[in-house]
């Protein structure tokens, strides 16, 4: 960032004259750490990014550094593993976010019960999202592997299975088995939220519908629900933009597989870049995902500033 | 209300708190498997079907990642792997990098935060609104879309393999929120005494540093706690940005721990025990904290 000289405000903040100067140089000293941090770590990152995803930049080619325009947009676009984490992505999302919702909702309305067992859920809600990301992977990985997983040695001793199953070897129960893993990550944190969003709804209401010979089923339709319509619009889009980007989980839980079931697509970068070492297309990749990311992203903002008008 | 309530209040109580325990089961009981599973050896955890409790509880699991003795099944069964004991034993120079990271990372950010926050809101400045958004729009740049330039960043600066270069990157992930959050905390906090204390002559740093502080501090707290805890985590440039356990952190060894397809149960679920340990007992100590932090995270804009 460009800065600006102390001394040219004409605002003073303070009612003595020159004053406004000394507020000014301080503005700038005490922003000048963070801007320098941040505009490192963000103008660079942008333009580098630019010139990697117009070039041809492969690892394993380093002296052949041709520009090739939009090629690399092109071959990303066109690229069959496009296609393939994109729906995986998108079968993983369908599962993930409203399993995150509804778990977040339920536990939410559990939470704002005054009994012991809100106050004990209330500290016990906040491990999963305590802890990595990498290590709930690998603690979810553990109790659905197929030899000696404790979720097949439950099923199997409540005798609903007879074989023990390899959860994470089949391509469909992998996914879901991801999913989980992300419900039980995720859904605490949209608890939390929701949870909020309960408390800010004045009992009275639901006093005066009980007066009225509402049912608690009907109080919650009319008036938990629309009440709380703001929380859970903004709580599905962060949670959204979150399942999108799931990452490190699959990392530790399936790298990608079986088949290519669960690489998604902030895997498929990963793996654009690292694996096969194509930084040129890894770029262009990037970009197309942060374009799409930046444009729900503009619509969360969108949404929050209509929800503050109503 | 009261009639509603007395009839159905027993089966209303009952049905509540089956719910609770059904919830407290899903979300706790991944965690106290891992703790029992700890808690045995390597030949009990590979039996069908599994050992809920331990039946022959050891620490020996943690005897070997602390002090190296190799613990009997391991031995007696001649499956000990070279390669994966090495990894395990690298777990306590791992937790010590973390702690020193994430601790580093969560005083840097209170420090430099609270410095700009409290400028942004409290200084009228030229350009104040455009640095704000600047800050603020850092943050919408994915993170595996700068993991390359990234990398490039901290090898010209020749950080990499460094805790000063994982400083440095969990610095620009954290600041962001932690500026924006404080402003809003300080906005919120009277500004009378400041403003007769500015009259007795205090300069703003005095301000700051007198006045705003000690209102500040469960605010600094929540801040504190959420750049600890985003550091401790994270783990992709972690992986990128570490080459050696000279400064790797607990989420890549024990990531590289259970993903080597040889290795031994008991000591990956003793390793993911004792990465789980310094994030739940923050958790649980911040607990209202970052319950509050959270909320006003997700609720303003």
């Amino acid at each position: 960032m460009v800065q600006q000289r102390a001394g040219e405000s004409r605002r003073p903040s303070i009612g003595r004259q020159g004053a406004a100067g000394r507020e000014s140089r301080y503005a700038y000293l005490t922003l000048l750490p963070v801007l320098l941090i941040m505009a490192v770590f963000s103008l660079y990152p942008i333009g580098y990014s630019v010139y990697l995803s117009l070039h041809k930049e492969v690892l394993t080619d380093p002296l052949n550094h041709p520009f090739v325009g939009f090629q690399n947009f092109n071959n990303v676009l066109h690229s069959y593993y496009l296609i393939s984490s994109l729906t995986s992505t998108l079968v993983f999302m369908v599962m993930a976010v409203p399993g995150v919702m509804v778990f977040g909702l339920l536990a939410s309305l559990l939470l704002n019960e005054s009994f012991a067992g809100a106050r004990i859920l209330r500290v016990a809600i906040l491990l999963p999202w305590a802890m990595p990301a990498v290590i709930s992977g690998i603690v979810w990985r553990w109790i659905l592997n197929g030899d000696y997983g404790v979720l097949n040695s439950a099923l199997f001793q409540l005798g609903i299975i007879h074989d023990y199953i390899p959860w994470l070897s089949s391509p469909d129960l992998a996914r879901v088995g991801l999913a989980v893993a992300h419900v039980w990550r995720e859904g605490p944190l949209a608890a939390i939220f929701f949870l909020a969003g309960l408390q800010t709804i004045p009992t009275d209401l639901y006093n005066s519908a009980a007066v009225d010979g509402a049912g608690r089923m009907a109080a919650f339709r009319r008036i938990t629900l629309p009440l709380l319509r703001p929380t859970i619009v903004i709580v599905l889009i962060y949670e959204t933009i979150v399942a999108a980007t799931t990452f490190d989980l699959v990392y530790v839980m399936t790298g990608g597989g079986p088949a290519d079931a669960t690489s998604l697509i902030s895997w498929y970068a990963y793996a654009e870049v690292f694996k096969f070492l194509d930084l040129g297309a890894g770029a262009a990749l990037a970009f197309l995902i942060a374009l799409a990311l930046v444009g729900v992203i503009l619509l969360y903002l969108r949404v929050l500033r209509t929800e503050e008008q109503r | 209300m009261s009639g509603y309530v007395a009839r159905h209040g027993l089966v209303r109580r009952a049905a509540l708190w089956a719910a609770t325990l059904v919830m407290l089961l899903f979300i706790l009981g991944p965690i106290l498997w891992m703790l029992s599973s700890s808690f045995q050896g390597e030949s009990e955890l590979l039996t069908r079907p599994s050992h809920l409790l331990p039946q022959q509880p050891t620490v020996a699991n943690f005897g070997y990642i602390f002090t190296g003795a190799v613990p009997q099944g391991l031995d007696v069964r001649g499956t000990l792997r070279s390669r994966i004991s090495q990894e395990a034993r690298e777990v306590p120079a791992a937790l010590e990098n973390s702690a020193i990271i994430a601790l580093t990372v969560a005083v840097l950010n209170v420090a430099l935060g609270v410095l700009a926050a409290y400028t942004f809101s409290r200084i009228r400045f030229r350009g104040r609104s455009l640095v704000f958004n600047f800050l603020l729009g850092t943050r919408l740049l994915p993170a595996i879309a700068v993991a390359i330039p990234y990398y490039a960043i901290v090898s010209a600066l020749g950080l990499l393999d460094s805790y000063f270069g994982l400083i440095l990157v969990y610095l620009t992930f954290t600041l962001p929120f932690t500026i924006w959050f404080l402003r809003d905390y300080i906005v919120s906090l009277p500004i009378d005494i400041e403003e007769a204390a500015q009259i007795d002559g205090c300069g703003r740093l005095q301000l700051l540093l007198r006045i705003v502080l000690p209102l500040a501090a469960p605010g600094l707290a929540a801040a504190a706690a959420f750049a600890f805890m985003s550091s401790y985590n994270e783990f992709l440039f972690a992986l990128l940005l570490t080459q050696t356990i000279n400064s790797q952190t607990m989420p890549v060894i024990v990531s590289s721990v259970a993903t080597n397809p040889d290795a031994s149960l008991a000591l990956i679920a003793t390793s993911v025990v004792l990465a789980m340990v310094p994030p739940l007992i923050f958790a649980i100590v911040f607990q209202r904290f970052l319950t509050r932090g959270l909320v006003a995270a997700l609720g303003k804009s």
